[in-house]
């Protein structure tokens, strides 16, 4: 097994630097470009777009671009004024040193920008997911152990309603509902926040943080709720009617001791896997969850840097997003091996 | 077993881990730009150092934007948030009321020719001597001397880490005279001389307080300014909120009105208006048409229209044919006669696209001299008139030969004869429903007189972006675009020439995209380079005058300009020629 992970390990950072060459050609391959979107760029001369584009580092080929990215230009000498002669060391150390350079909107360095948001993103979907786990096992378990009663159809029409509609067209339900026409019965304000993390000014309290919660994760739970419930539904279903679940019906076990000490444990293996394969998400976040409820999040920030052309915003977070997926899929190989004592890698 | 105990630790771990995340989401542990009290001399009543915990009181104001402001430096990037909060910290020598007329902040009085404080030389060369406020100190005490000014300007001009502003090119240098007074050498007339170290986006930083070396773009002051202005920077969360106290050293007595101020991050326009109807905010920065229709009637808000409008929706025509920049060679096959371009002026039913689209909040604009002082031409008004653009395409040698809807050439030649009347109508995506609605109008309007618009639209950074970055315009790579721009301040002149010059026309060296050349339009732009008024109205009307003749560009309407406040204050008032906070030490909490 260990020589197994170390194999995957060496092909994730081949498929890395891959994935890094094509995230930055396609980034910068676009048409378009940062300065567009540049304030003042509409009437700035010429000349000076120039000078802006070299302070970006915008002014080299793209290959060259890459080069700096990735290893940084503090081990050559490069043009500061941009009279065309090399002046001295830049000063960018590259990502594989850890740097991912400055954001070209905030000038903030990126991981600041990246660091700010990754954990209140992790924090709302950790709780949505686990949330939706929550409930959906149950309901998945009960769905499958009575098949095509009352409430397998009612559960199988949310079910497919939960994926069908859209998160944001949710949230302003909620919004309207929890945020407008619902009122605090002791305060007369708004039964539950709009959006943000916690209450401005208040001392902390963990019941803000919750009240925080509710709608963002409701809003965002219901999809993912939704398929993993079916997902248990079809998993359960697939292992009760397995020869080993007769036997030990046979053998005069209780139904309850059948189920959920046979039947549950076999039939959550494929759900671990899921599961880890949908570990990315933790890091990725959801953009219309985090701008309807002014979350402070990675989906925002993607969303805002994509069209704000915001190049190394872009490529860190398509690069946590890359790291993340392969691991996770590592993750889910090993834990499936771990799981199922008939899997063997080698 | 072993299987078992690792499966186990790893679920372990992955608890752990959750638990950690869901503890460190919870904590307060956010990054904080704290203010910059190290120059301070901390005291217990100093209210930089007054908790963030502390619940807003009484007086305190929300404002809510759909993002972060990029600094506090609107120099560099222009997203407006930055000028929002810029304004609420930081002075500059001069600001423009909603009117357009230019006040002293930092200056004790403006520089004319008649105080001679501006003096002309007999090279063409002009000097502008300005004397400072004496009261005026940053929030450590030390005063806003001249030594500010000079160290901004030379942040600005640095060539390594500056950056630009309009009229920075024709100025050679500034010169200390004292402590409060400074001169400023233009080696040519600069018309808007008085808002070069303060407008919507310049205004002065701390000399003693920003590192140079880092730069006028990338310095830790942009971030963590030291203020001169009615507000202090108390914390700036990353996506959640700016909070502001106010300046206990702001030179004007009494104010500001307001103790507290918050700025939330509220990406969702639906939210940020549903959190002004709850009373959960109280000023709404940049209201759209939608918006300010919404909550006209609401009781509990006020919507602050600017007196006078900036941006005007327009239709930017390709004079050379699409993919090229030279209007002599390829000329546009479409639009190279000038009664085609009537035509569709005349096509154009403006009030109607304003009552469906922009909830009448849209002011026709047919000339780009319509903002005070300098809307004094008579330039009529265009009728709208699908006859009479019919006749003139026809007259252009456009005419629907096979019945289908659409003119063909017959003798137009400006393209081969049969050639269909058909292009590419290009707007930006980023503006939303109402600039899509409008663009599908205008289509429609077009189609009834014989023209086929194909509507399309494209990102902004794509639009704008330069001619080595594919820029669509730069390049000549459209027939027609659609959208609003305008100028902030009260002085056409430096837009004009951006949009009209022949100098302009070449690309990446300005927006004159269509290509149009006239050279009595240079002259009269060099006419207008000048501090004679008369002159330069002169000047702007004969412009008038062969732009509505011309019609490189067809000029729409303008866009409203609002912020929406919360009736519990008083003084807020939308000022195009700034932001909202432009005023932002005159709010007063009433109820």
């Amino acid at each position: 097994m260990a020589n197994y992970v170390a194999r995957r390990l060496l092909q994730a950072v081949a498929i890395m630097f891959l994935l890094s060459i094509l995230f930055f050609a396609l980034v910068n391959l676009a048409p378009g470009g940062p300065l567009a979107g540049y304030g003042q760029a509409r009437r700035i001369p010429a000349e000076r777009i120039a000078t802006l584009k070299r302070q970006l580092g915008l002014d080299k080929p793209i290959p060259f671009q890459y080069v700096v990215w990735l290893v940084g230009n503090d081990w050559m000498k490069v043009d500061l004024n941009g009279d065309g002669s090399p002046d001295g060391p830049g000063v960018r150390k590259g990502v594989l040193r850890g740097d991912f350079g400055y954001s070209f909107r905030s000038r903030q360095p990126v991981l600041d920008e990246i660091s700010q948001r990754l954990p209140n993103t992790i924090y709302l979907m950790t709780v949505t997911m686990l949330v939706a786990l929550i409930v959906a096992v149950p309901i998945g378990v009960i769905s499958a152990i009575k098949q095509y009663s009352l409430f397998d159809i009612v559960v199988t029409t949310f079910s497919f309603a939960g994926q069908a509609l859209p998160d944001f067209w949710l949230g302003l339900i909620l919004i309207i509902v929890f945020y407008v026409w619902l009122k605090n019965p002791v305060t007369g304000e708004s039964l539950l926040p709009v959006g943000g993390i916690y209450t401005l000014g208040v001392p902390f309290s963990i019941a803000d943080r919750l009240a925080h919660l509710v709608l963002p994760v409701t809003a965002g739970a219901l999809g993912w709720l939704a398929w993993y419930s079916r997902f248990v539904r079809s998993s359960m279903l697939d292992v009760i009617n397995q020869d080993y679940l007769r036997t030990a019906r046979a053998k005069g076990l209780r139904q309850s001791q059948v189920m959920f000490k046979h039947a549950l444990r076999n039939a959550l293996i494929p759900l671990v896997t899921l599961l880890a394969l949908d570990l990315p998400y933790l890091f990725g976040g959801a953009v219309f969850i985090e701008m309807l409820f002014s979350w402070p999040g990675m989906g925002l920030l993607y969303y805002q840097a994509a069209l704000q052309r915001d190049y190394p915003i872009l490529m860190a977070v398509l690069i946590i997003g890359g790291v993340s997926i392969i691991l996770s899929n590592l993750l889910a190989d090993v834990a499936y091996a771990f799981l199922d004592p008939r899997i063997r890698y080698s | 077993m072993s299987r078992t105990l690792v499966f186990k630790f790893l679920l372990s771990v992955f608890i752990l881990g959750i638990l950690a995340t869901f503890i460190t989401g919870c904590a307060p542990s956010q990054p904080v730009t704290p203010v910059p009290t190290q120059l301070s001399n901390p005291s217990p009543d100093d209210p930089t150092l007054a908790p963030t915990s502390v619940a807003p009181g009484p007086s305190h104001v929300t404002i809510v934007i759909p993002e972060d402001p990029p600094n506090f430096n609107a120099a560099i990037s222009d997203s407006g948030y930055d000028a929002l909060v810029m304004h609420l910290t930081l002075l500059g020598m001069v600001a423009i009321d909603p009117d357009g007329k230019v006040y002293p902040v930092l200056a004790t009085e403006l520089p004319t020719i008649e105080n001679g404080q501006v003096v002309m030389g007999n090279d063409g060369s002009m000097d502008v001597t300005w004397n400072m406020r004496t009261d005026v100190t940053w929030a450590d005490g030390i005063p806003v001397t001249s030594d500010d000014v000079l160290f901004t300007y030379n942040a600005i001009i640095d060539q390594n880490t500056g950056s630009w502003i309009p009229g920075i090119d024709l100025v050679t240098g500034v010169d200390k005279e004292d402590d409060h007074q400074f001169v400023v050498h233009f080696s040519s007339v600069y018309p808007s001389y008085l808002t070069l170290f303060g407008n919507r986006q310049v205004v002065i930083w701390p000399a003693h307080y920003c590192k140079s070396e880092q730069g006028f773009q990338s310095w830790d002051c942009g971030r963590k300014p030291l203020s001169d202005g009615p507000f202090l920077l108390e914390e700036w969360v990353t996506g959640d909120h700016l909070t502001f106290a106010k300046n206990p050293k702001y030179f004007e007595p009494e104010k500001p009105g307001v103790d507290q101020l918050i700025v939330k991050i509220v990406p969702d326009a639906t939210v940020r208006e549903t959190m002004m109807r709850q009373g959960d905010a109280d000023i709404l920065m940049w209201a759209n048409e939608q918006v300010a229709d919404n909550l006209k009637n609401d009781r509990n808000v006020k919507v602050s229209i600017s007196p006078t409008s900036r941006f005007v929706m327009r239709m930017y025509i390709n004079l050379a044919g699409k993919g090229s920049t030279d209007p002599q060679t390829t000329p546009n096959p479409f639009f190279s006669d000038v009664r085609v371009r009537q035509a569709i002026r005349s096509a154009i039913d403006v009030d109607t696209i304003s009552s469906t689209v922009w909830h009448g909040f849209a002011v026709p604009v047919w000339t780009e001299f319509f903002r005070p002082p300098y809307n004094t031409c008579e330039i009529p008004r265009p009728k709208f008139d699908p006859e009479a653009a019919k006749a003139l395409l026809e007259q252009a040698g456009w005419v629907d030969t096979d019945g289908d809807g659409i003119r063909e050439c017959k003798g137009c030649n400006t393209a081969r004869d049969g050639e269909k009347f058909k292009f590419e109508m290009i707007t930006y995506s980023e503006y939303g429903e109402p600039l899509t609605l409008t663009q599908q109008l205008i289509g429609e309007m077009l189609k009834n007189v014989g023209i086929q618009a194909d509507l399309s639209q494209v990102q902004g950074s794509v639009m704008w972006a330069d001619s080595a970055s594919g820029g669509i315009e730069q390049n000549g790579d459209f027939n027609i675009d659609l959208y609003d721009d305008g100028y902030a301040g009260n002085d056409p002149t430096d837009f004009i020439y951006q949009y009209y010059s022949s100098a302009s026309a070449t690309p990446d060296n300005g927006w004159n995209i269509g290509r149009w050349v006239d050279p009595r339009m240079d002259e009269l732009l060099n006419q207008a380079y000048s501090l004679d008024e008369n002159s330069r109205k002169e000047a702007f009307c004969k412009m008038a005058k062969i732009l509505d003749s011309e019609l490189p560009q067809i000029l729409l309407f303008s866009t409203i300009n609002a912020d929406v406040y919360s009736t519990r204050l008083e003084g807020v008032q939308a000022n195009v020629n700034s932001v909202v906070s432009w005023n932002s030490a005159d709010w007063k909490i009433v109820k």
